[in-house]
């Protein structure tokens, strides 16, 4: 432990001599003013807590059609239907193969004016709830594959319809298995939000990048912005943690 | 389940309508609404120029930003390598400070968002470390014969401090995901192992040098793969910070031509090619190894 301290103390001086070395000068009095400012004794948000605000809703947003797609991606594979299954994997192939960024950069400069909509913001959301849902569809597969073959024909041989089978047998089983890999998915989600700042979205680091391009202020606004981040998808991650621990506990018990 | 024949239901018949229904709409837009005259005539140009000096065919700007990417990918899937192997292995010691060294490194990083992250560390690298190691007096101090086999494997030699960075930012990235697969791969192997290990006589050095990370090896292998295509991917990430790669390229194409349809369209193509064919690559090699092993 007194090494990790030694160590991460040393780090610490390291980064503070370069930053010395370049006479940096540091205007940490001007930060608080990026959170929020005061007008006539009225609080107003500063573009940071806007940004994050709209980061939130990116993966909010988000995670709902994540999940949509995710759903139907993983019936259509796990479906008898021949062009179900051809459509769910020309889908997955193409979104595991390209780059987000290109990704990204198609939602905006292409299917926005082809589809004739002009709003960045939900073309970044459907952009990256596409993404996203690959992930998730292999991630309601495998949950919904895992439960034993047997639980099928015991529903069947009961009389349930396949429809009732997945609502009453199948579900129940397979959810809790899938909540941990979720909440993986929704911490992927506020991460790579951040690549929609390349197409004017205004979340989080795209109000950095804009602060740091009028203040200059490059080592004060990262070194804020990202334990905003670290924080958020921390906390989440404690969440995942605890969701695996309650999962492993439930099964074992 | 039901059993499978291969025959048409009507979910088929849906899903082709609906195909059919937006390819339809999408044209219909294309032609009667935005009145669009595709124009790929362009992309060939981009991809191999006629040199007039030389009068040889030489690759063009998108050519030249895919081997940027590939070589990218190369070098940073060695440094993460590198890193992710010493951070796995520092993860399951038995001491705390390498343990908790590797926990820090890896919870810092996969934490972060890759953008910021690249936007921080970028400024840090070419500001800091770079000037230290006086790479451009190294490069200028070569003969043309060393030029030659630099440019060959890192690019352009005016571009190379800018290449440097973009490799170093993505490694350190890619290193913490690659340090999560080794130590898992290491932790996946049975304690039995360890303890046969210790008891004909191997240090816990030797053990893992002889008995575990052999075996390791093989189970991580193949996530090590999907990693280096991963990293394809993720290197369009560079261009926000001028690495000048295909997605950069890209960028630049589409702005001087004012084609962001097909010089996006085109460039997704490329790296859709690319991704897939290395990705059926390795499961067939995964494949046939293990059907070797069995």
């Amino acid at each position: 432990m007194a090494q990790f301290l030694v160590l991460m103390g040393g780090f610490v001086w390291l980064v503070w001599r370069g930053v010395a070395e370049m006479d940096y000068r540091w205007q940490w009095y001007r930060v608080p003013r990026f959170f929020y400012k005061e007008v006539d004794g009225e609080l107003i948000a500063g573009p940071l807590v806007d940004g994050l605000w709209v980061t939130l809703e990116i993966a909010a947003w988000g995670l709902v059609f994540t999940l949509l797609i995710g759903l139907v991606v993983a019936l259509l594979r796990l479906s008898d239907s021949i062009a179900g299954k051809a459509l769910a994997t020309v889908y997955l192939e193409v979104v595991r193969n390209t780059p987000l960024l290109v990704q990204v950069s198609i939602f905006y400069f292409v299917l926005q004016p082809l589809l004739g909509f002009n709003n960045p913001l939900w073309a970044g959301i459907v952009c990256l709830s596409v993404f996203e849902g690959a992930f998730a569809s292999e991630v309601i597969r495998a949950g919904i594959t895992s439960v034993a073959r047997g639980q099928w024909e015991a529903s069947a041989s009961v009389g349930l319809t396949r429809l009732q089978a997945y609502r009453y047998v199948i579900l129940p089983q397979a959810v809790p298995l899938m909540l941990p890999p979720m909440a993986g998915i929704l911490i992927n989600l506020i991460k790579h939000s951040a690549i929609l700042s390349f197409v004017a979205v205004f979340e989080l680091t795209t109000e950095a990048r804009n602060l740091v391009g009028d203040t200059f202020m490059s080592f004060e606004v990262w070194f804020v912005v990202g334990p905003m981040y670290l924080v958020l998808t921390i906390t989440l991650s404690g969440v995942v943690a605890w969701l695996e621990r309650r999962v492993h506990r439930g099964r074992s018990a | 389940m039901r059993s499978r024949r291969k025959r048409l239901t009507p979910l088929d018949f849906v899903i082709f309508a609906a195909v059919i229904a937006v390819v339809a709409y999408v044209g219909y837009r294309v032609e009667s609404v935005l009145v669009y005259s595709w124009d790929w005539s362009a992309i060939p140009g981009y991809l191999f120029r006629h040199d007039a000096d030389t009068g040889a065919i030489v690759p063009n700007l998108l050519v030249l930003g895919l081997l940027t990417t590939l070589r990218i990918a190369f070098w940073g899937m060695l440094l993460a390598s590198a890193i992710g192997i010493v951070l796995g292995v520092a993860r399951t010691s038995r001491r705390l400070f390498p343990r908790l060294v590797g926990w820090a490194y890896v919870g810092f990083i996969r934490n972060i968002p890759p953008v910021p992250f690249l936007f921080l560390f970028y400024f840090f690298i070419s500001s800091q470390i770079l000037p230290v190691i006086e790479i451009e007096a190294f490069v200028g101090g070569l003969s043309d014969g060393g030029t030659q086999v630099l440019e060959l494997l890192f690019g352009p030699a005016d571009l190379i401090v800018n290449f440097l960075s973009g490799v170093i930012s993505l490694s350190m990235m890619m290193a913490a995901y690659i340090a999560e697969i080794v130590r898992a791969g290491i932790q996946s192997i049975a304690r039995g192992q360890y303890e046969a290990g210790y008891s004909v006589g191997l240090s816990r050095l030797q053990t893992l040098r002889y008995v575990v990370l052999p075996q390791a090896v093989q189970r991580v292998i193949p996530p090590l793969a999907g990693q280096f295509i991963t990293l394809i991917k993720d290197s369009s990430l560079v261009a926000l910070i001028s690495i000048q790669e295909l997605s950069f390229m890209a960028m630049e194409i589409a702005i001087s031509e004012q084609r962001f349809f097909e010089v996006w369209i085109f460039t997704g193509f490329m790296y859709f090619l690319v991704c897939y064919s290395l990705a059926s690559v390795f499961n067939r090699l995964e494949k046939r190894a293990a059907a070797a092993r069995r």
